[in-house]
């Protein structure tokens, strides 16, 4: 195992790392005390330096962070939002829950610091419903915030405002896209918004808006203590840090580890420190890297990737939000397809044609042939539908769709032959909606 | 200025202008499209106006691009052609293609489209299309067919953006999604059948059109809604003498591109069982059908030893208006006024629907043809006069007795009502949309009139009427059409010098600066 600092799990295993009290004993609120009063950062000083660490979002998209914050007009007489995404809905992920329970205060020292780079006087913390009882855990650990001076007006005497409140979402997965999550917060319709204009110019109430992971956000205390290049010296040129990955599947040891980025796939899998291999008597069949929306490997392609943005873009998947799902060789490929486009067409928003009717289509044909009434084309038809949705939507709802439908079959096509009927269809087949068939 | 290269040909617009615009008056063919409204903000939600410009990885909608310097945009190579193509295939496909009982057929986007951008088979069997509600009124004049939905939400943005009453939504998600009213509410409010326009498929129709007519057998003549001051811009659709609907016509000073419910039924009261098709003389048991000259003959012996006093219309059209002031000067009468003061107003709402409920108004009063007290009226109503009534129901209006004192009334009315009821002759005459003319709106717009069709046999043009009461006096006009009389009003009155080169279709401000009394984003929206 390489070696290298924990950022995000370190107190995760020390009894009550959720209260204040344990967090500032390990070192908490000292890199917001260095911005605000001992160093006195500026707020371009602190975006520069978020910049030069390398931070990319850890939501997904894996957009440079520091990149990021400086889109966002300075000079323009409007109020700044930072909004943090806990919507944490990617199927197979399940990291950001972590560090709301077991290091809260690492996520609001990170909003803190993250809103005062942008110039940002209320935070919102949007969280998926789902996780009820982490609300109340993020409003206990607020709640000693703002009673030891870490939040709300003139914040250590810096003169720096910083409000923050959470906000629990209905349930939508689509809620978790930035401009969904946006339109949810000022309770519209989750639905994604056009773009441009871009959130981080005209987003929250029509003000300038940043929207962060989790994760992202709680990596930026340690790199204002240890500064931008330490951060920058794990991992790899263009994948710096570490990153959580929740892993599930048949392995050993399923769960959410801290990784260097740039770590070998095969040791996150089979390595003693992290998953400690297959379970017995089960042999990897694939691994979707990165949650649900990601390109699926096959076995070889997983053993052969680096945890890293380069390698898995290589492999053409990509690294997302870090929702490893092994599968293993006891696996139905199209019955788990089945499982993620059901996911997909039921979380649709439904705005976009393509999306509406093309992930409701992708679903409706994997439940036929699965019922035993696969039609000869349904593969071609599959791919076309794919390729017709691919990037003509609003938002990636309908990419993250497509993009398992077409690896999955690319990867396991036999499987998925194999549900189809001998025959091959007639080259004049024509669906009974034809006005060849209509009475004349 | 920008320059931009579309298909190939290098066109000029204004940087920052709306790509979608852009192509459309740089091809003169709109791109295909369901979403996209030019009076609604932008959705992008149908994804069908999708171009390619170069240097961008990703083919864009246009609605929401906008021009810059140097752009290559191509809207009909391959790769859109493809795109929209199989777009269009997405929002075909559950949609019961029920075109035969549909009657959006025939002004149906998805049918336009499907000619230019389809033609192909199905890929979806019948039995696996989603049914959805179908005929299910969702106000007192809007039926909804969801099945028929292609989920534009150019309704619900409507509801939201300038009516701001938020009826309609679109409830559930992916592709359960469905256009409906709000729980508890109905698609009421005065600018419903907008949404029926604006719809471009057929799931907003008309109840009040529905299975009416074919549109295809529809002919439009351009005209100006009667309802009230504001004047909208409207296109009279008709079949064979008959009005089957008025549809708004875009003009970005009067109306941009809505119209009310108010002003849009009143195709149904241009022919009524009141219509009066022949000239009568005599009142009550007395009065009997007679020809033009008989009438004539009958308001000579009236006048005889009389004065005529003279009573306009705030309907009755800017010349109308002017020949009948001449008539009053060349047979020496009295001219009493053009309009019973507070009479005719209603209440006025934020965006279209004015006060002043006639088309008129201020026309007459820049004619200076003038408002009158009832007492007036009645100081006139003496034994010496002789009334002339142009398209006006003075009793209507006022009360049964109001007319009594006169000598004697002619009446030139297009409807029989309470006034001709107790006019000693009555000469029909044909209404707005059978004649031409001009209507002068509330902001001083002046707005032509043209015949969509001819009306009751009988019945004659009150130009023509104001002259042959003329020749009966013994003057002869020299004007014989609208138009003639509109130049001369344009040369000869103060304030109407704008005229004189016409009114084109989007009409001509007699202050020479644009009014703006636009539903969105115009002052009043904005107060």
């Amino acid at each position: 195992m390489a070696d290298f600092p924990k950022i995000l799990s370190e107190n995760w295993d020390v009894e009550n790392s959720h209260t204040l009290e344990v967090y500032e004993s390990h070192g908490g609120y000292v890199a917001l005390k260095k911005v605000l009063t001992g160093d006195k950062i500026t707020p371009e000083a602190l975006r520069e330096e978020v910049k030069t660490s390398g931070l990319r979002g850890r939501g997904g998209a894996g957009f440079p962070t520091g990149v990021k914050w400086g889109f966002v007009p300075q000079n323009i007489d409007k109020p700044k939002y930072l909004l943090v995404n806990a919507d944490e809905s990617e199927p197979g992920t399940f990291k950001d829950r972590f560090i709301m329970d077991y290091d809260p205060h690492m996520m609001i020292e990170g909003s803190i610091l993250s809103s005062y780079a942008i110039n940002a006087n209320d935070c919102f913390i949007y969280i998926r419903g789902e996780y009820g009882w982490l609300v109340d855990r993020l409003e206990e650990a607020i709640e000693e915030a703002y009673a030891k001076g870490y939040l709300g007006k003139n914040i250590l005497g810096s003169g720096f405002d910083c409000e923050m409140i959470v906000h629990k979402g209905a349930g939508a997965y689509i809620c978790g896209e930035e401009t969904g999550l946006i339109n949810s917060l000022e309770g519209l319709k989750g639905q994604p918004r056009i773009k441009p204009p871009f959130p981080a110019v005209v987003g929250f109430l029509d003000c300038p808006t940043i929207v962060n992971n989790v994760e992202t956000v709680a990596s930026v205390p340690w790199i204002v203590n240890n500064g931008a290049n330490a951060y920058a010296a794990i991992g790899t040129e263009k994948s710096t840090g570490t990153k959580l990955f929740s892993v599930s599947g048949p392995v050993k040891r399923p769960g959410v580890y801290e990784i260097p980025l740039g770590l070998p796939m095969k040791e996150l899998l089979m390595g003693n420190d992290y998953c400690q291999g297959m379970k017995d008597g089960v042999e990897l069949k694939a691994c979707i890297p990165g949650g649900s929306s990601v390109p699926i490997l096959n076995a070889e392609e997983t053993l052969a990737c680096n945890v890293d943005y380069e390698s898995f873009a290589e492999h053409g998947t990509m690294l997302g939000s870090g929702g490893c799902i092994v599968v293993g060789n006891d696996a139905n490929m199209p019955e788990l397809l089945k499982n993620l486009i059901q996911f997909y067409h039921h979380e649709s928003c439904g705005q976009c044609t393509p999306c509406r009717e093309g992930t409701g289509w992708l679903d409706m044909i994997l439940e036929r042939m699965l019922n035993g009434e696969g039609r000869p084309k349904d593969l071609e038809l599959l791919d076309r539908i794919g390729n017709n949705m691919m990037g003509t939507t609003i938002c990636v709802l309908a990419d993250a769709a497509v993009m398992p439908c077409q690896s999955f079959i690319k990867k396991f096509r036999d499987e998925f032959e194999a549900l189809l009927p001998d025959m091959e269809e007639p080259e004049d087949y024509i669906p009974t909606t034809s006005s060849a068939e209509l009475p004349r | 200025m920008a320059k931009i290269t579309i298909d190939g040909i290098e066109h000029e617009f204004e940087e920052g202008k709306n790509l979608f615009e852009a192509c459309a008056e740089a091809n003169g063919e709109k791109l295909p499209h369901f979403c996209y409204h030019p009076g609604l903000s932008i959705a992008g939600v149908c994804r069908m106006c999708q171009v390619e410009i170069e240097g961008v990885p990703k083919l864009v909608i246009a609605c929401n691009a906008t021009v810059r310097d140097g752009m290559v945009v191509h809207t009909k190579n391959d790769r859109v052609k493809s795109t929209v193509k199989n777009i269009l295939n997405f929002h075909l496909l559950h949609h019961p293609v029920d075109c035969p009982v549909c009657d959006q057929a025939g002004e149906c986007s998805l049918q336009d489209f499907y000619m230019n951008h389809g033609l192909y088979d199905a890929d979806i069997d019948i039995d696996d299309k989603l049914a959805k509600g179908k005929v299910k009124p969702i106000g007192e004049l809007v039926m909804l067919d969801a099945e028929r939905c292609v989920l534009c939400a150019r309704c619900t943005r409507f509801t939201r953006e300038v009516t701001k009453t938020d009826e309609l939504g679109i409830f559930h998600r992916g592709n359960h999604s469905e256009i409906d009213v709000a729980p508890g509410k109905t698609l009421d409010n005065n600018y419903s059948l907008n949404t029926v326009d604006i719809c471009p498929v057929g799931a907003l129709t008309s109840r009040d059109f529905r299975f009416r007519k074919r549109v295809w057998w529809l002919e439009t003549t351009d005209s100006v809604c009667p309802g009230c001051s504001t004047g909208c811009n409207m296109t009279i659709h008709h079949n064979e003498g008959t009005a089957y609907r008025f549809k708004p016509r875009e003009n970005m000073d009067v109306n941009e591109y809505w119209m009310c419910d108010h002003g849009r039924l009143l195709y149904k009261d241009i022919m009524t069982d009141a219509r009066q098709t022949a000239p009568t003389v005599g009142k009550g048991d007395a009065r009997t059908d007679g020809s033009w000259e008989r009438a004539y003959a009958r308001v000579l012996e009236m006048a005889e030893g009389k004065t005529l006093a003279f009573v306009g219309s705030p309907h009755a059209t800017l010349e109308e208006l002017f020949a009948l002031g001449r008539l009053c000067e060349v047979a020496g009468g009295k001219w009493i006024g053009a309009r019973l003061a507070s009479t005719e107003v209603g209440e006025a709402d934020d965006l279209l629907f004015s006060a002043d409920r006639t088309p008129n108004g201020e026309g007459l009063r820049r004619l200076k043809a003038g408002e009158f007290s009832l007492d007036e009226l009645r100081s006139a109503a003496t034994g010496d006069h002789v009334l002339v009534v142009l398209e006006n129901d003075l009793v209507g209006l006022s009360d049964s007795g109001v007319l009594d004192g006169f000598a004697g009334v002619i009446a030139i009315a297009a409807d029989a009502n309470a006034t001709t009821e107790a006019a000693d002759v009555v000469l029909p005459t044909l209404k707005y949309a059978e004649k031409s003319g001009t209507w002068i709106n509330k902001n001083g717009r002046a707005q032509a009139l043209a015949p969509a069709f001819v009306g009751p046999a009988e019945a004659r043009d009150a130009l023509r009427i104001a002259s042959e009461l003329a020749e009966t006096f013994g003057h002869t006009f020299t004007w014989t059409d609208a138009a003639a009389v509109l130049t001369e009003i344009a040369g000869t009155v103060d304030g109407f010098g704008a005229l004189a080169a016409g009114i084109g279709p989007q009409g001509v401000s007699l202050d020479g600066t644009p009014d703006a009394p636009a539903p969105s984003g115009g002052e009043e929206a904005q107060a």
